[in-house]
């Protein structure tokens, strides 16, 4: 048996998908974030199964552009993090609602 | 494959020695177990607080993005260094543009006080 | 036994993915977000496997340099700063599961070098060429992508540098001990 760039991307939705459940459903801000991680990370394996496929190194490139934007992100989601426990003590999203109006 | 036989030693001998000092430990050692033991170690003096409820210091959070960033920097100035022979001045110049934006962002944080602890 | 051998690629790649799934689905459901973390670390290390089987060794070097490294500490410091509660006492000390840590270690430890060893097997059948030549020269994977970085993707190259500037002034205006809305989370020393 073969593996093939179709195995890497069912892999891929997976845990593309798995995050997003974990973006929706988490009340918590850290776990949130973790979970955009893993959509980042599924992101990543998909431009990896079609570098492999296509015999492109574009797809590696652009991998490590996504791994920096994903730290930048990382940087100013915990900073906002912080902020919210500075303000209201929880990192629970239900009660970052400052701005409702 | 050749190439890599190197790397493949060299990740069993490290993932081998600390089992192997570990077993050492194991078996030379005294079984003896005493809740005193389990402590966190804080320098001979006694816990004052559990480690759990303790808060770090918002500091440690800029340090560790300070560190992400230039870590991320890294990544770029190692395939850089690789193929610094080709690229030769013009690849030399495209690097100092991306330093010397980076470095607006260290002075920032300079001048903000963010590096000092006090 | 012929089987296992045959197929050993294939059975290789779905062990690391199970695992990969079970660290996502980890990061999904545990309670405590220490847990979650770990189990996130699990997942970048095993993603970090799946590249260096699809050859993209330098990428996962970054995989593990960058996530497991960088950002992993970033996010234990938040969980640390913010106050983690609904731990269990027992949670704290690590002494009854050491065991169990060790093993994962060996495991972790021995997928890695297979990893490596069936990445470089693959190597071997000269489909991934392009993977690894500026050119008509035969490179590293490296330098493959360091020349690419460099020439056609120079653009994104110096503009990423503008995302982490703007990361990093964030951060720091995130994290300012004056920040004007200092309220009741402010840090004590350790």
């Amino acid at each position: 048996m073969i593996i093939t760039a179709t195995h890497y991307l069912v892999l891929s939705l997976i845990i593309f998908c798995l995050g997003l459940v974990g973006v929706m459903v988490r009340r918590n801000f850290i776990t949130v974030l973790m979970s955009l991680e893993l959509m980042f990370n599924a992101v990543n394996l998909n431009l990896i199964a079609f570098s492999y496929r296509l015999d492109d190194l574009a797809g590696q490139v652009l991998a490590i552009f996504v791994i920096t934007v994903a730290a930048a992100e990382a940087a100013i989601g915990l900073g906002l993090i912080i902020a919210l426990v500075r303000l209201k003590d929880t990192v629970s999203l239900d009660e970052a609602d400052v701005m409702r109006s | 494959m050749d190439h890599y036989v190197p790397i493949l030693i060299f990740t069993l001998i490290a993932v081998s020695v600390p089992i192997i000092i570990l077993m050492i430990a194991k078996v030379v050692r005294f079984g003896s177990y005493d809740p005193v033991k389990a402590e966190p170690y804080e320098c001979g003096i006694e816990a004052t607080s559990f480690a759990l409820d303790t808060r770090f210091s918002i500091r440690y959070y800029l340090i560790a993005v300070l560190f992400v960033v230039f870590d991320v920097e890294t990544i770029f100035l190692f395939p850089w260094a690789v193929v610094f022979d080709e690229l030769a001045l013009f690849g030399f110049i495209e690097m100092m543009v991306f330093l010397a934006i980076l470095l607006v962002g260290y002075l920032y944080a300079w001048r903000r006080g963010a590096l000092e602890w006090a | 036994m012929g089987f296992l051998i045959e197929n050993f690629g294939a059975i290789f790649f779905f062990l690391v993915a199970a695992l990969t799934v079970a660290g996502a689905v980890g990061v999904v459901t545990l309670r405590n977000p220490v847990h979650a973390a770990l189990a996130l670390l699990e997942t970048f290390v095993m993603v970090a496997i799946l590249f260096i089987l699809r050859h993209a060794e330098f990428l996962a070097a970054v995989q593990v340099l960058v996530y497991a490294g960088g950002i992993m500490v970033l996010y234990l410091f938040v969980i640390m700063l913010v106050k983690v509660k609904d731990l269990r006492a027992e949670d704290a000390f690590l002494l009854n599961i050491a065991p169990l840590a060790v093993l994962g270690g060996v495991l972790l430890g021995a997928l890695l070098a297979a990893g490596i060893l069936l990445g470089t097997m693959a190597a071997g059948d000269g489909a991934v060429a392009a993977l690894q030549t500026i050119g008509d020269e035969t490179v590293g994977n490296t330098e493959a992508v360091g020349w690419l970085l460099f020439t056609k993707f120079l653009v994104p190259f110096e503009v990423v540098s503008v995302v982490l500037l703007v990361a990093m002034i964030g951060a720091i205006v995130f994290g300012r001990r004056d920040a004007a809305l200092s309220g009741p989370g402010e840090g004590v020393e350790p």
